[in-house]
């Protein structure tokens, strides 16, 4: 058996479609994952996370290339890949017309769980997941955030050594989202590989182990925060917060041809590819102008270095992430 | 996951989810009972029409009718279940679970026979027992291979449709013309031979056609055997087609 939990050399997927006439959503894409591995596909809309995820969840077959989920090929063995994976699609999917228990048991009952075992574990997902109030309703019955709920909450009844998660926490609470980030790390830790795509910069850089950032289905970095930091190593982020904000701070701090700017009230943050003394001669003069409440200067976040790769890979910036 | 182990949970899901919605219960088992009581009988009443065997009244001509109507509604409440579940992701996620595609069909197809087969003893014997309409036991294995072919040609055929378009609308408009064309341009209300050329031929080429005459040789002996036989065998060749067709709109899907 294969060492790699994912491989995928040389992929490519190109959707023909009347305007423009073909789009080439991944591009030449390689890599590869190590089992138990927290893995972070990360990228701006249209960068090809979610098309890579459907190759690897066998939804959709490639134009070019080839990928494997733990040594079985997706498009020669799909079955056997489907036996080793559990998947949160972006979509919120969950049966409509069956209650939340059901939901639960029928996911099981699809996963080879007999009736005993996926009674078992789905009174325990239901209390894990605060659904035991709502284990009656129908999920058409429920709002997003609960239908998203019940979704993520599926991949926890099974033990398939793969899980992916596409956007996973959309719709989700701020409380979930960390109880899941917690479970997700605890299955990592049982060796389950776990692969997520996001666009929610934090979600990477506190979850993941390794990261892969995409841009117009291409490669542009690769590897765990500390590596991707090093990418970028003369970004720096200044963050600061002024009793009255000066005026005209925004149009001086454009000319430097910032990575990111952002000023919201009295406070600015800035990311810049400076030397470390520039970007303390700069602190010092902007202190000079106003009274300050807060300084700091850090290194470059995962966001700043996002951003500056993926406009270094070419074309127009991308989307404004979240963070 | 073995075969069996991947039907069983798709029947599992299929059953869960009409057992606990009562409004699928009767549209899948009442509905066309509920047609022969209402519109079979007002016919009846109303118009006498007079059918080419002596005995045979509008009720026993018309149990056929609704028997193909039952293959064909069952076909499109499951179709218009499979577009909803792709609509809400469900339908993707499950093409994730581990079984194989033509699996996941093959037991969708399986859970509409047995409803399909449930809902026909269900109107024959009300139509046994309120209408005396007593249907042939020489005829109840075509019976049940019409029905069984008939149900599984008209699954693949809107399957078809539910994974290919997109639109909401779009799939509301196709289904109800369907519904619409298929049902009135065919022998299932009324017979072929008092009506204009035109629409006969075009009633001639239409499946349901087919499944109701063979149906109603099964139930009542009209009809022609040599005719019956080529109505099953074009019946079989629609199911064929229509099943190669969905199974490869599937496989556009993933």
């Amino acid at each position: 058996m294969s060492e790699y939990a994912l491989e995928v050399e040389g992929l490519v997927k190109e959707y023909r479609r009347r305007d423009p006439p073909l789009l080439r959503a991944v591009d030449g894409l390689s890599f590869r994952v190590h089992r138990g591995c927290l893995f972070g596909l990360l990228g701006p809309n249209g960068a090809g996370k979610t098309t890579t995820l459907k190759i690897l969840t066998t939804l959709l077959r490639p134009t070019a290339g080839r990928a494997a989920v733990l040594g079985y090929d997706v498009l020669h063995q799909p079955l056997e890949v489907r036996r080793r994976i559990a998947v949160v699609l972006q979509e919120t999917a969950v049966d409509l017309f069956l209650s939340v228990r059901d939901n639960l048991l029928s996911y099981a009952r699809f996963h080879g769980l007999d009736r005993y075992e996926a009674r078992r574990r789905t009174a325990r997902v239901l209390e894990q997941f605060h659904l035991l109030e709502v284990a009656s309703h129908k999920a058409m019955d429920l709002s997003g955030g609960l239908r998203r709920r019940v979704q993520v909450a599926k991949v926890f009844l099974v033990d398939t050594p793969v899980v992916f998660l596409d956007e996973f926490s959309t719709g989700m609470d701020p409380l979930l989202k960390r109880e899941v980030m917690d479970r997700l790390r605890k299955e990592a830790a049982r060796g389950r590989t776990v692969v997520l795509t996001t666009q929610i910069l934090s979600e990477a850089e506190e979850l993941c182990d390794d990261i892969l950032i995409l841009h117009r289905g291409r490669s542009v970095a690769r590897g765990d925060l500390n590596t991707l930091k090093l990418l970028s190593k003369d970004v720096y982020e200044l963050s600061l917060t002024f009793a009255v904000l000066p005026a005209g701070i925004r149009e001086e701090l454009e000319q430097l041809a910032p990575v990111r700017l952002a000023i919201r009230n009295n406070s600015v943050e800035i990311a810049l590819r400076a030397e470390e003394s520039r970007v303390l001669e700069l602190a010092r003069a902007l202190a000079r102008r106003a009274q300050l409440l807060h300084l700091e200067v850090r290194g470059a976040s995962l966001e700043d270095i996002f951003i500056e790769l993926t406009r270094s890979a070419g074309g127009p910036p991308p989307e404004a992430p979240s963070v | 996951m073995s075969t069996t182990a991947a039907f069983t949970a798709v029947l599992y899901r299929e059953a869960k989810v009409r057992a606990t919605n009562l409004t699928f219960l009767f549209w899948d088992l009442f509905h066309p009972l509920a047609y022969l009581l209402l519109f079979g009988v007002g016919i009846n009443a109303a118009l006498g029409l007079r059918l080419p065997l002596p005995g045979l009244d509008y009720h026993a001509f018309f149990l056929a009718g609704v028997l193909s109507m039952a293959s064909f509604g069952i076909a499109a409440n499951t179709a218009w279940s499979f577009f909803l579940d792709r609509d809400n992701g469900i339908f993707y996620e499950m093409l994730t679970y581990p079984m194989r595609r033509a699996e996941y069909l093959a037991a969708k197809v399986l859970f509409n026979l047995g409803v399909a087969v449930a809902q026909a003893a269900i109107t024959v014997g009300f139509a046994w027992g309120l209408l005396g309409v007593r249907p042939r036991l020489v005829g109840v294995p075509l019976l049940v291979a019409a029905l069984v072919v008939g149900t599984a040609g008209w699954f693949y055929f809107y399957a078809i449709f539910a994974l290919r378009i997109r639109r909401n609308d779009v799939f509301n408009t196709v289904t109800s013309v369907f519904y619409f064309l298929f049902l009135f341009a065919s022998s299932m209300f009324y017979p072929l031979e008092p009506l204009p050329a035109a629409f006969r031929a075009v009633a001639l080429a239409n499946p349901i056609t087919w499944q109701t005459d063979v149906l109603r040789y099964a139930t009542v002996g009209l009809g022609e055997l040599r005719t019956v036989v080529l109505e099953l065998l074009a019946l079989l060749a629609f199911t064929g087609a229509s099943f190669w067709c969905a199974v490869r709109s599937l496989q556009r899907e993933g």
